[in-house]
């Protein structure tokens, strides 16, 4: 790895020395690191389960371990089975005859809930990674998505006595709304990128103060002068319904517009476009990975710092936006962790924003299937955000992999790791890795 | 490649001084020219505001609220020093304010087990439970080569899930119920004072602080007089790992409670920590003028809603957020140890 080498001095802050082998790696081999860290996530999550269910007190067991006859009150197993099969709507069949349930179709409520959380983690994620790109790590999505959607839900209120109701109308508010929700969240972002473009101070730090700020701030204003009459939570007025992402084919209950799902992948193409294929691209990628080459090469560094981080933080804005004129409707002070969530979107996509798809959907497995295991076990919830939290270790490790890799044999490879939970899905990553795991990694 | 021993540094080391002094003279400036309008003009906010800042209690809570900055950040300032940038001590101060609630409950306060007094075993589990997450982080940035501000993220991110997780396990809900035991502001002071006394003896006069730090500006170096760069930065980190177990014990049993909702209890006092010993420059005292400076601002607004202020507590809380920026971009770039972030590999 360059980072080890003592001698890569001056020039780039140790930042972006940190950050660029992790930005520089082959796509095959974050891909078969991505699935291996899933999976070893979802074991130590199981072992988790298993443990914390024999400590627990409960009146039965909800399953009895093999051979041992030990009672334990969550039973692992079921919990990753309602996690996936809940999160898709139970499309198989468990414990019946025949695989799939024949009264399944794509359109029911949890996977809508679950493409709900996709779509609003696609911004997120989008976020995290154009940043990322830069060598900048923007903790601050979270607080950027505060604002952003506090700006939409205002805008959006404000505007809406102007125009006479209606669908012309709706379309008008959702698209000055999110405009609105770009803008807030990215002067939000452009905060820390000014204070580490021009004070040098750490983006990392800032980023995570102003998510408290942004958070107590919006608070305050909502709770003082926005705030609904006769609500009992501090939340805005909601915007008409006409001004809502309208949720065609799937129950309105869902909170899920696909074409906000359409719109996330055209950010996701239109980001790719921008950061791979245009100049702004181009001094965004090399300030990202050597920030003193680039400045070299006649790329204003501060700037695109400054830049870097106003369309991070305009896309978390944007995943505000969609998560009141979608998800809420409204503002309410209660916002989800979807800027967290982003981190470990964009760390498991590689900062690759193709890659933010697969990985935003994976995500919002995840969410979607922690509401079915709140519903049907008695394990708690807050399993998924251990979850995200050991994915993201282990994504950052990508040296232990590679070391299972070297005891196992090249054919086990890093996906080894996973190997015996899943077989399935390391199966298919492996001839990836064979391709451009160890050879180019000779370095490390 | 600088030496930390040279004279070049110790000129540093006395500039690092002089900037701690101003620091410590602005403050003290600050609270003097408080305490002449408040009593010039007692009736005024400024003669609230100086009975608010000169008043025990004031006192008392910024003690309390101090001690997992400070505890923190000295933790911070050994595993930095080393050349591990920890920015998971948030997580560690979750994972150990959880894990002491949780032991004094089982225990049981006011009892003892062989002798030693519940309370004091709660630290102890908070201690362990935070050194143990410490250690899966040193194992992973050390042995694994992981990247420091990743991994250190992940630490957050699963104490910020796993304690609520485990509340939910043992006592149904984020929130534990409370033990009704108070470790009293007497105990925090005198812990945080020791433990910077400590530290700074520890870094300055001994040879493990002399090594920790060649671990962190030239590893190479250390690797030559044949000390191993690997146990100086795991000893480093470790040492964070207790410091804030300390800290995040401290700051659960001063309310007997652990509070598992939103951000936690801890609510980026982690974070803070981190901020705290960049203002002071990686020295154990500034730490602690830095960290008191912080919680005493978080003393003066509680206060100052007591007193029935129209100001709403939310945005008051907002303040030392605020403050930790404006300060990040007057001091800006610290004095950052040289090979923080990277691997070392060891030239066999």
């Amino acid at each position: 790895m360059s980072d080890s080498d003592p001698d890569a001095d001056g020039g780039p802050s140790v930042f972006a020395r940190v950050v660029a082998p992790f930005v520089d790696r082959s796509v095959a081999e974050r891909l078969v690191i991505s699935v291996a860290a899933i999976f070893l996530s979802i074991l130590v999550g199981f072992a988790l389960v298993l443990v914390s269910g024999r400590i627990a007190e409960c009146s039965t067991a909800a399953w009895t371990m093999p051979f041992t006859g030990l009672g334990f009150c969550y039973n692992p197993f079921e919990v990753y089975v309602v996690l996936f099969n809940g999160a898709l709507g139970y499309p198989f069949a468990v414990g019946d005859p025949g695989l799939f349930n024949p009264g399944w179709t794509p359109f029911n409520l949890s996977f809508g809930l679950t493409l709900s959380e996709t779509t609003l983690l696609i911004f997120t994620g989008l976020s995290v990674a154009v940043a990322f790109r830069a060598g900048l790590f923007n903790i601050g999505t979270q607080g950027q998505l505060v604002v952003g959607a506090l700006a939409t839900a205002l805008t959006v209120l404000a505007l809406a006595p102007l125009l006479p109701a209606g669908p012309v109308a709706g379309l008008v508010l959702i698209v000055v709304g999110t405009a609105a929700g770009a803008v807030g969240g990215g002067l939000w972002g452009a905060i820390p990128g000014a204070l580490k473009a021009y004070a040098d101070a750490n983006e990392v730090i800032t980023t995570i103060m102003l998510n408290f700020v942004a958070a107590n701030v919006a608070y305050v204003l909502v709770l003082e002068v926005f705030r609904a009459e006769g609500s009992s939570v501090v939340a805005t007025r909601y915007v008409p319904e006409y001004a809502q992402f309208p949720s065609v084919l799937f129950p309105a209950s869902t909170d899920f517009a696909l074409i906000a799902l359409l719109v996330g992948v055209a950010f996701i193409g239109g980001l790719y476009y921008f950061v791979e294929h245009t100049s702004f691209g181009y001094d965004l990628r090399t300030s990202g990975v050597q920030a003193a080459a680039a400045e070299y090469g006649g790329v204003n560094a501060k700037l695109t710092t400054v830049r870097a981080m106003t369309l991070s933080g305009a896309l978390g804005g944007v995943g505000g936006s969609v998560w009141v004129l979608m998800s809420e409707g409204r503002w309410m002070a209660s916002v989800p962790d979807l800027g967290f969530d982003g981190i470990t979107v964009s760390i498991l996509a590689g900062n690759n924003p193709i890659g933010v798809l697969p990985a935003a959907f994976l995500f919002g497995v995840l969410k979607g299937g922690a509401l079915e295991i709140g519903f049907r076990t008695d394990v708690p919830t807050e399993l998924v955000a251990v979850l995200r939290g050991l994915i993201i270790l282990f994504v950052a490790m990508p040296e232990f992999f590679r070391m299972v890799g070297r005891y196992t044999g090249v054919a086990g490879g890093p996906g080894g790791a996973g190997g015996a939970s899943g077989a399935s899905g390391s199966g298919s990553a492996d001839p990836d890795e064979s391709a451009g795991g160890d050879g180019g990694e000779a370095d490390a | 490649m600088r030496n930390p021993l040279s004279p070049a540094s110790l000129l540093e080391g006395a500039s690092e001084s002089s900037y701690v002094r101003s620091l410590v003279v602005g403050t003290v400036g600050v609270l003097a020219v408080l305490g002449v309008l408040g009593l010039a003009f007692p009736e005024s906010l400024a003669g609230d505001l100086a009975g608010i800042v000169f008043s025990t209690s004031t006192a008392t809570s910024t003690a309390r609220l101090a001690a997992p900055i400070v505890l923190a950040g000295l933790g911070g300032i050994f595993a930095e020093k080393s050349g591990v940038i920890n920015i998971g001590l948030e997580g560690l101060l979750i994972i150990s304010a959880f894990a002491s609630v949780y032991a004094a409950s089982i225990v049981g306060v006011g009892n003892a087990v062989l002798g030693v007094p519940a309370l004091a075993l709660a630290f102890l589990a908070g201690i362990a439970a935070s050194t143990f997450l410490a250690a899966v982080f040193a194992v992973v940035c050390i042995e694994f080569k992981a990247d420091q501000i990743i991994a250190g993220l992940a630490v957050w991110l699963i104490a910020l899930g796993l304690a609520p997780f485990m509340s939910t396990v043992f006592f149904g809900g984020v929130n534990t119920p409370n033990l009704g035991a108070r470790v009293g502001w007497q105990y925090s002071a005198t812990m945080v004072v020791l433990a910077t006394l400590g530290s700074w003896w520890l870094l300055n006069r001994t040879a493990f602080g002399k090594h920790l730090r060649a671990a962190g500006e030239n590893p190479k170096a250390l690797d030559t007089v044949g000390v191993s760069v690997s146990k100086v930065r795991y000893a480093g980190v470790l040492l964070s790992g207790v410091l804030s177990g300390v800290g995040g014990s401290a700051l659960a049993l001063s309310i007997g409670q652990f509070v598992g909702a939103g951000e936690t209890m801890v609510q980026g006092k982690g974070f803070i920590a981190i901020v705290a010993y960049l203002f002071g420059n990686y020295n154990p005292v500034g730490t602690l003028g830095a960290g008191a400076l912080f919680a005493g601002l978080d003393a003066v607004q509680i206060r100052l809603q007591q007193l029935g202020y129209a100001v709403p507590d939310t945005l008051v809380q907002t303040i030392p957020y605020v403050v930790v920026i404006v300060v990040l971009a007057l001091v800006g770039r610290t004095q950052i140890p040289e090979a923080a972030g990277e691997h070392y590999e060891t030239e066999e």
